[in-house]
């Protein structure tokens, strides 16, 4: 039952965007000029390539967010199982944290979390 | 074919399809999104088999982490925007070739296992999880629990120490 619902909920879902880009299609007049295809149509011309060198600050970002990231997805099993285990839970998770928290000075030490 | 198993295999295709315009794509941009289509594809495989926990874990870690990182390192090389040359026709045989073995060895491999139907009902409670991880008793997962926590922390001096290796060059 609950699989041919998702089946017809993806197949109305499919037909109802296909549906409006269709009728859209069908009875709007379509104008094309060389403005309509500027990125910021009546704003100011845009220069240059959008394609740039990004800075390395965002990398770096990005490599210490996924470490967290990682750590937070060990705190959903413990909080749902922390009222049950008691003080033995806060402890375990105050080791985790101090642990993870000596990476995090060494990051803000090392001047990782500075943008240059 | 029940209803069940046409999602399944729905599922299979967007994540088949995914994968294989994400390897075909001759922009690495567009690589990468189509990468994340196919990971997502996996999380809704995991919602399928009724793992919730991993599925999210899936999204979080890497639709929400890895995806982003591959991204922003695209970014970082100059050529993000440029149509990738079309691959020589002897390394587009050995790509194929070697595609083909790994799946041989693979389906070898997983056809050994039976794949026997167990009577007990799947318990994936993530309150099952989170007592095994905080069990200091006889198997349980107290010691590995706060061992990850070391190896994230190896991970994470390990990155700053290779991504700041650079600096003296700029400034």
């Amino acid at each position: 039952m609950g699989a041919a619902s998702l089946i017809v909920l993806i197949l109305a879902a499919i037909a109802f965007s296909a549906g409006a880009i269709l009728i859209a299609k069908v009875v709007t007049k379509a104008t094309k000029n060389k403005q309509k295809a500027e990125p910021y149509e009546s704003g100011i011309p845009t220069r240059g390539p959008s394609w740039v060198q990004f800075n390395v600050g965002y990398y770096l970002f990005a490599l210490l967010f996924l470490i967290f990231d990682v750590e937070l997805i060990f705190l959903y099993p413990w909080a749902v199982a922390a009222k049950k285990v008691g003080l033995l839970a806060l402890v375990e998770i105050i080791i985790f944290f101090f642990i993870l928290f000596m990476g995090f000075l060494y990051a803000h030490k090392k001047g990782a979390l500075k943008w240059k | 074919m029940t209803a069940s198993q046409i999602i399944f295999y729905l599922i299979s295709a967007f994540i088949l399809s995914m994968g294989v315009l994400s390897v075909t794509s001759r922009k690495i941009f567009r690589s990468a999104i189509w990468l994340l289509f196919s990971l997502i594809g996996i999380a809704a495989l995991y919602f399928w088999m009724d793992v919730q926990f991993i599925a999210a874990v899936q999204i979080v870690v890497y639709v929400g982490g890895i995806v982003v990182l591959i991204i922003f390192s695209i970014f970082l090389t100059q050529q993000s925007g440029k149509e990738m040359p079309k691959a020589p026709l002897l390394r587009t045989i050995a790509g194929a070739l070697a595609v083909l073995f790994g799946f041989a060895f693979t389906f070898l491999l997983i056809d050994q296992y039976g794949f026997p139907a167990i009577d007990q009902p799947f318990d994936n409670d993530v309150a099952r999880i989170g007592n095994a991880m905080l069990n200091t008793e006889q198997g349980g997962y107290a010691l590995p629990f706060e061992v990850v926590s070391i190896l994230l922390l190896a991970a994470m001096v390990g990155c700053i120490v290779i991504a700041l290796k650079t600096k003296p060059e700029e400034k």
